[in-house]
């Protein structure tokens, strides 16, 4: 009797699951996931800050308006400038730089785009009221010319050696005015799509700019997903939801997305550099070689690559990858020598076993995988007696930390490095915040000297041997200790063809990649 | 009656004035500026002024207040830093969606808790109870950000039922409601249970059953209506617990409602942003608990209003 009451429950528990189940099939088949022909969605995790090129400042804005506008010149894979709008650029003295720009060029609304573009576009960043957050990086032009439609001449206000780099702000038609609301979308670029639609949180939508020219079987439509969850883009590309995601998918998933047959996974060396950067002005004691040189010692990056990063970076030995025109491999470097490293702090007055050294504070940024890294880095400091207090905030609070020189060691990432100047922004004594960024106050005047005066070397090979010994310093001196070069990962649908990573993480290709089916196909359920 | 909801209504103003306070006073206090969050680094001191003075953030903290306040008064928010809109209408579009979501996460809620929390509590001990506290006892443990992907994964991926991210028509809202409901579907289930449990050995239930009734039945009629208000509580009080769900349920499931604007807005100390959203929260919790007391007087007949 209780038997027969006992199946006569489970019986009307299952007829309830079989309800469920028809109800939720139910819903499911009135919402098909219809995706267009000739559409791919690529994700990313933040939304952009801003459509227009002249106010945008975040990785995810710069992805998307890579697709949209050109500038003057464009980082090749050695860091170095070459024409992109111009067809050719030349320099006229010390103080000056004229670029040529191509004929022909038309702005996804068909208007031909001219030197009065181009002045318009630097002026209007250079326009105090506007508030423009580039125009920092453009303090070295004082003025910028259009001697005739398809000529530009910069003129910089002191001899400036690295001045091709001002060429590659991107170019928006003149007239254009500022975003009334930051929602708006791009103004027309003279990239190869245009935008259609931009909702914050939420996507950004792309066309193909109809005087870009495009390959047979290319994407007419990218639509750009803001997933902030990592989890999250992982199971779409998997459903294939999602078509493409670069760099913002976890290693530890990697291994899992490679068995899936409709994926195939790129990896390509990169030039995003991690680094923990010393205040030699917070704690005296980091001042002391010989505590920077152990905890340099005491790192074991190969086993963090390794096994955290499941080998998707490279060692680094400074700044520059390999691939930058002026990398030196001859440069010291800090192989895990834990030995080493307690022998340095013991010659510095913090042995073992006198409690080593207490009370360092490594600040980072909130990320599942720097909570990770800052956790690794407590285990091996530990390990030759340095007591690191490790201090993980949101982004905001970790910003104002790093600007105000809150900090004894922070983690930190540079993405996008190209001329070799970049060093005068983070190593000489003059560029403290909130002038330039060097955060950790390091000071060495044969740094100075060699960074002013690589700025006004225009031989290449001199400048080449210039940062050559300055990338010697870095590495004796050890204001960062390198950690490593990361990988650009892209995980992406096998049906998207001739997909080729940027060195910096530019999602370029998405101009000259072709379709095969069935993405951009109809998917239904 | 109605006096009583004058009160209670007119008690909003200094609850919002003191919810507007404490997060006007806490957003100003944590690290982090919007200007050098915007500006960045290399930015020109001067630039990094005059947005300053542009925003209004050289004032003093106290004139700033002020302005906040009388700008509360006149019904105005202000205007958002990082979308240079007005707030109100910021959170007017973003706000259905929050409410989309913590309706149909209060209804899975109630359509899972109010038949377990029956099964368990109509006989103690027994298999149901067991297994209906059992989903109660996983249903509480399991966090959003691990149920979430879980629900992905079975319907999404491997049932194809369901799509996995984004907001849409009622197959969007399962997903993300079923992972918002889940732990309070089990909250609820284990008070009713509760409830039912005293209410069962109550006088008028031994009377309703020895006038002939069957135990399920006077318990179906008589005490589930004296359990619910117990539920009908707690509802009230778990509303913060589900709005608070909502700001994870909707960063999981890219929904795009304010939870996920709160939490963009604090990255970039979006000041007005923060503040109005928090206060949204505020007042959302502060009504769900006043429309809480009219339904107790629709349950229960004994509640008097005065």
């Amino acid at each position: 009797m209780k038997l027969q009451k006992v199946t006569t429950n489970l019986l009307r528990a299952a007829g309830a699951l079989r309800i469920a189940a028809v109800c939720v099939a139910f819903i499911a088949c009135g919402t098909p996931r219809a995706i267009p022909p000739g559409t791919i969605q690529v994700d990313l995790e933040d939304t952009p800050t801003s459509t227009d090129p002249r106010f945008s400042t975040s990785a995810a804005s710069s992805r998307v308006n890579e697709l949209i506008f050109s500038s003057l010149v464009r980082p090749a894979g050695s860091g170095a400038f070459v024409g992109q709008l111009a067809e050719s650029f030349e320099r006229r003295g010390d103080t000056q730089i004229v670029f040529h720009l191509r004929h022909g060029v038309r702005f996804s609304d068909g208007k031909e785009l001219t030197a009065g573009d181009v002045k318009y576009t630097f002026d209007s960043i250079l326009d105090p009221k506007l508030n423009s957050p580039k125009r920092g990086a453009l303090q070295h032009l004082k003025s910028i010319d259009a001697p005739d439609l398809y000529t530009i001449v910069m003129t910089t206000d002191r001899p400036y050696a690295p001045a091709a780099e001002l060429g590659s702000q991107a170019i928006v038609p003149a007239a254009t005015p500022p975003p009334a609301i930051s929602e708006q979308i791009a103004p027309p670029g003279a990239g190869p799509f245009r935008m259609v639609s931009f909702s914050r949180d939420e996507s950004v939508v792309l066309e193909r700019n109809p005087y870009f020219p495009a390959a047979p079987n290319s994407p007419q439509k990218i639509v750009f997903k803001i997933v902030p969850d990592p989890t999250v883009r992982a199971l779409e590309l998997i459903e294939g939801v999602c078509d493409l995601s670069e760099n913002n998918i976890q290693p530890e998933v990697l291994p899992s997305l490679a068995t899936k047959p409709q994926l195939s996974i790129i990896k390509s060396a990169g030039t995003g550099y991690r680094y923990i950067a010393f205040n030699f002005r917070h704690d005296p004691r980091l001042r002391d070689l010989r505590v920077r040189r152990a905890i340099a010692y005491s790192i074991d990056r190969r086993a963090i690559v390794n096994s955290m990063m499941r080998g998707t970076a490279r060692i680094a030995s400074g700044l520059l990858a390999p691939e930058n025109w002026a990398y030196s491999a001859d440069v010291s470097t800090y192989p895990y020598d834990p030995a080493k490293a307690r022998e340095l702090l013991e010659q510095a007055g913090y042995p073992v076993l006198k409690n080593g050294m207490r009370n360092l504070r490594l600040v980072f940024k909130t990320t599942p995988e720097q909570l990770r890294l800052a956790t690794a880095l407590q285990a091996m400091l530990k390990d030759v007696g340095i007591e690191l207090d490790i201090r993980s905030n949101e982004f905001a609070t970790f910003y104002d930390d790093t600007l105000r020189g809150n900090f004894d060691l922070v983690s930190m990432y540079w993405v996008g490095v190209n001329d070799p100047n970049h060093y005068y922004m983070i190593f000489d004594s003059k560029m403290t915040p909130p002038r330039g960024y060097n955060r950790g106050y390091y000071s060495n005047p044969e740094m100075d000297r060699l960074l002013e005066s690589a700025q006004i070397t225009f031989d290449f090979d001199d400048r080449r041997k210039l940062y050559a010994r300055v990338q010697q310093i870095a590495a004796d001196d050890l204001p960062y200790v390198s950690l490593w070069w990361q990988d650009n990962v892209v995980v992406l649908n096998r049906s998207l063809q001739g997909f080729v990573p940027y060195p910096n993480g530019s999602l370029k290709s998405l101009a000259t990649v072709t379709l095969t089916s069935p993405a951009g196909a109809e998917q239904a359920n | 009656m109605i006096g009583y909801f004058a009160r209670r209504l007119a008690a909003i103003v200094p609850v919002a004035i003191g919810v507007a306070t404490l997060t006007f006073l806490i957003i100003h206090i944590v690290p982090g500026d919007p200007v050098t969050a915007m500006l960045g680094e290399s930015a020109a001191p001067a630039d990094i002024v005059g947005m300053r003075h542009r925003l209004g953030l050289d004032r003093p903290i106290l004139v700033q207040y002020g302005a906040f306040l009388k700008g509360l008064a006149e019904g105005d928010l202000g205007q958002s830093i990082v979308y240079r809109r007005p707030v109100s209408r910021i959170i007017a579009e973003r706000y259905p969606a929050t409410l989309e979501l913590a309706a149909a996460g209060m209804l899975v809620a109630l359509v899972v808790a109010l038949p377990l929390g029956f099964i368990a509590g109509s006989r103690p001990g027994g298999a149901g109870d067991i297994a209906s506290m059992g989903f109660a006892i996983a249903g509480i443990s399991i966090p959003h950000i691990y149920l979430g992907p879980l629900l992905m994964i079975l319907f999404s991926l491997d049932l194809r039922w369901l799509p996995l991210t984004g907001r849409g028509g009622l197959a969007h809202l399962l997903l993300p409601a079923i992972t918002l409901g889940t732990a309070l579907a089990a909250i609820l289930a284990r008070m009713l249970r509760q409830s039912l449990v005293a209410v069962r050995e109550s006088d008028y239930i031994r009377t309703a059953v020895s006038k002939g009734l069957t135990a399920r039945a006077a318990l179906i009629r008589h005490g589930l209506r004296n359990s619910l208000t117990s539920v009908v509580t707690l509802v009230g009080l778990q509303i913060g617990g589900l709005l608070s769900g909502a700001l994870i349920t909707e960063v999981i499931f890219s929904w795009p409602g304010i939870g996920r604007l709160l939490i963009s807005a604090i990255g970039l100390r979006d000041y007005p942003l923060v503040e109005g959203c928090v206060l949204a929260f505020a007042m959302t919790y502060v009504v769900v608990n006043l429309l809480t007391d009219v339904v107790y007087g629709l349950i229960d007949p004994r509640v008097r209003y005065a």
